[in-house]
């Protein structure tokens, strides 16, 4: 309930007896998972801390399934369009430094976006930066699992870094580009 | 479709390691660090790839988050009651 209580937007649809029943069917699912899972608390933890993990984790991947559930997340995995969204921010910084930078920082994302992402890595990364899909339902779109999901982003994030990089683009010029105005 | 986050994009990108731990991993080791937050211990090495993770993975730490905030208010003696739960929603 206290993790449930935490991801109110993701529930916001149901009734508060809906809410009860999700709470409940959580709580069995985690005694389960608990039980399964017995013989590998280690004592590196508080008994009741490495409890409440699971319970927490079950709580938050159902409401995150809950507050997903009727977006058609095929049309908002599996076309990045990628024109719309790399096309640049809304609105150009005043400085006309900064806006320089900034439209070719973007055109050094947009061709490592282009050349070096798979197709899922350029769906997952549009899905978790651009749409806010959290990384579960990504994963359950996909039927595959969290790990390989965060695996294929990280990889993604290494051959950005990599090409930014590659191109003399660094941290200290480009953090706070797209952040630092309104 | 909502406006792109470049600006964090670009803080996950700069922030990213050659290796970096699992969400399993990140299950496994999340307990031991939220007893350590609230016992004011400091983090020992093997949970600063940890950490990494937390700022990467935004489930992980929502789940590390309520977990820190529950492991918190059990320790002070507060954790709401069911029913005060129940009435929250």
């Amino acid at each position: 309930m206290h993790a449930l209580r935490r991801s109110r937007g993701n529930l916001g649809r149901l009734a508060s007896t809906e809410v009860n029943q999700l709470a409940e069917d959580c709580a069995q699912d985690a005694l389960l998972a608990i039980l399964q899972h017995l013989d590998e608390f280690r004592g590196e933890s508080r008994f009741t801390t490495w409890v409440y993990s699971f319970a927490i984790n079950i709580a938050l991947v159902a409401a995150r399934r809950e507050g997903w559930k009727r977006v058609p997340l095929d049309q908002v995995i599996d076309n990045p369009h990628l024109d719309e969204w790399t096309a640049g921010e809304g609105r150009a910084p005043a400085d006309p430094h900064r806006r320089t930078l900034q439209s070719e920082t973007l055109a050094v994302i947009r061709e490592a976006i282009d050349h070096h992402l798979s197709d899922r890595q350029q769906q997952a990364l549009k899905a978790i930066f651009f749409e806010g899909v959290p990384l579960d339902e990504i994963a359950r779109h996909w039927g595959s699992n969290r790990n390989a999901v965060y695996k294929l982003l990280h990889d993604a994030r290494r051959k950005l870094k990599a090409r930014l990089e590659e191109r003399g683009f660094g941290v200290k010029e480009t953090l706070d580009l797209f952040g630092g105005e309104r | 479709m909502t406006r792109p986050d470049f600006d964090s994009l670009l803080r996950h990108i700069w922030a990213t390691e050659e290796e970096e731990i699992s969400c399993t991993e990140c299950f496994d080791l999340v307990p031991q660090y939220v007893d350590r937050e609230i016992a004011g211990l400091a983090a020992d090495k093997k949970l600063s790839r940890l950490r990494q993770h937390l700022n990467q993975c935004g489930v992980c730490r929502e789940e590390y988050e309520a977990l820190h905030d529950l492991a918190r208010l059990e320790a002070e003696g507060r954790l709401p009651s069911t029913d005060e739960l129940r009435n929250s929603f």
